[in-house]
């Protein structure tokens, strides 16, 4: 028990120290039950492959050279998405912050088209686009757009009446309201948005793959689906769930909690 | 009076509606676009009528609200007792917040096409999408409002003499209440795309079946006679019930959060 209680409290230690550390223990416990359940084959191999022949598959596939185009094509596709909900989003957002009239007329529609989900576009969409580039698109735009927009009226409507009413009477022209006060007082709530939406965008990114793809990182999920090929899923498995984590957890959430910091108090 | 405002507010929200659905009837016929491309505002109606005449729309809407209600169910049983019992111990709680987090990160639709193959075309693959959208996040979410809950809290109804039942129904659920709930609307958000596109892939009877069957047909009235349903429905489930709910928890017990 003391042994246990030493080992942990040299484990809090160093992970402390190395907080990159603490997000990679907790896996090993997990990947050696794996091991463990399919070294004792409870589940038949061609149902639950090991971490061993996942591992394996990987080295295979980037080898072939399938894997890094896929996960460029994958990438690519959400950072194409990404930019234009950004710079449709920001704009939108503010307009519907600022306006009165804005907000009435377009806060409904928002809501609805909100409600109506990415996914249910894909048919349509596939019929308008065709399979490809445009609708995988459209897609991530119509994903990301929505949460970055809800989070930009709230950042926007968030500001303090007095900070308008200061910046206006020291003699700020419209363009530095916006540059000045506008734009930083809702940076924080943008942020969150973007998050959240990039969080969105990339299950939509996996379904659009899945369901209209010819490449990418839920395309090689759904070929290796139907030639029945449980490695390469649990392959895609893991590379989503880890590129995703590294993406929102050591980019994402720094970004959002140093803007929160730098901008945040105005939110309060 | 309180009623004729909400009456206004009603009629404001439905404005726009109005304004998009008339624009509709009149530029769609006036520019003769192809109704293979976008369907006539009439054509949307018809469909509507005859699908809700012969019970295939009702069939498909009933599916969809039944898995996504087994599977919620289910996901709510296990993932609430088992973040609560992680969330006591503060040591565990921290060792294992990556791990729900990478999960809950994977939650929904990356599990569609293992789970068709585990469980085939059908009920089961669905249900399990879906609870797996909402299992992870919720657990996820109860740990981290258990593990939020301030220490001075606990230990004071400890030395009140709560016992170990009266401390979890009196102190460790309402506490997390705020964020199981939080947690339940976040999930069901994506338990509700993922099984759109589950049922476009893995089944003959459910809302996203239907959209994807009128695409081979290019049916696009069908198309945006479901596109409709989905977000009217999602809408209803989200502002009738979970936003009001997660309004009442927080006003009711979030007080426990910023103690």
């Amino acid at each position: 028990m003391t042994l246990l209680l030493k080992a942990w409290g040299a484990y809090v230690r160093v992970s402390s120290r190395w907080p990159a550390i603490a997000s990679i223990v907790p896996f090993i416990p997990v990947v050696a039950l794996w091991w463990a359940v399919t070294a004792l084959e409870i589940f038949p191999r061609v149902f639950l492959p090991g971490p061993a022949e996942v591992a394996r598959t990987f080295a295979d596939l980037v080898y072939k050279g399938i894997l890094p185009e896929y996960l460029a094509d994958s990438v690519v596709r959400l950072t194409v998405g990404a930019a234009w909900g950004i710079a449709l989003g920001i704009p939108l957002g503010i307009l519907i912050g600022l306006s009165k009239t804005a907000h009435r007329v377009l806060w409904p529609l928002l809501l609805f088209f909100q409600a109506i989900g990415d996914i249910a576009w894909l048919p349509i969409l596939v019929i308008w686009f065709g399979y490809g580039l445009t609708t995988m698109t459209l897609v991530i735009v119509y994903t990301v757009i929505f949460p970055i927009v809800l989070n930009t009226v709230l950042g926007v409507r968030s500001i303090p009446i007095n900070m308008h009413r200061a910046a206006l009477s020291l003699g700020a022209s419209r363009p530095r309201m916006l540059w000045e006060v506008v734009l930083p007082g809702a940076l924080p709530n943008i942020i969150t948005g973007l998050r959240n939406g990039l969080g969105y965008g990339w299950r939509a990114l996996i379904a659009a793959e899945i369901i209209v793809g010819t490449s990418g990182i839920g395309f090689l999920m759904f070929d290796a689906r139907r030639a029945g090929s449980v490695v390469e899923i649990l392959l895609g498995m893991v590379i989503l769930g880890m590129l995703w984590y590294i993406v929102d957890s050591w980019i994402l959430a720094p970004v959002e909690r140093a803007t929160g910091e730098r901008w945040g108090l105005v939110t309060r | 009076m309180r009623l004729r405002s909400t009456l206004t507010s009603v009629l404001m929200f439905l404005a726009p509606f109005a304004v998009l659905l008339g624009l509709w009837a009149v530029l769609v016929p006036y520019f003769q676009v192809n109704p293979r491309l976008f369907p006539h505002l009439g054509a949307v109606v018809d469909a509507g009528i005859e699908a809700g005449r012969d019970g295939t729309l009702l069939a498909h809407v009933g599916a969809s609200l039944l898995r996504v209600m087994v599977g919620t169910a289910l996901a709510l049983l296990l993932a609430i007792p088992l973040g609560v019992a992680m969330g006591v111990s503060p040591a565990l709680s921290t060792f294992l917040t990556p791990l729900f987090r990478f999960f809950s990160v994977l939650a929904g639709i990356a599990w569609i096409p293992i789970a068709t193959l585990w469980f085939g075309y059908g009920f089961g693959a669905i249900t399990f999408v879906i609870f797996n959208a909402v299992f992870f996040i919720v657990t996820y979410n109860t740990l981290l409002g258990v593990a939020t809950i301030p220490k001075p809290l606990r230990n004071a109804a400890a030395s009140l003499g709560a016992g170990r039942w009266s401390m979890l129904t009196e102190v460790l659920l309402p506490g997390a209440l705020p964020n199981i709930v939080t947690g339940i609307r976040t999930g069901l958000g994506f338990a509700w795309r993922g099984l759109i596109a589950a049922e476009m892939i893995a089944t003959n009877v459910g809302l996203g079946y239907m959209l994807f069957v009128a695409r081979d047909f290019y049916r696009t009235e069908v198309i945006v006679l479901g596109m409709i349903v989905i977000g009217v429905l999602w809408l209803l489930i989200d502002r009738l019930l979970l936003a009001p709910l997660e309004r009442a928890t927080i006003e009711r017990w979030g007080m426990v959060q910023r103690a």
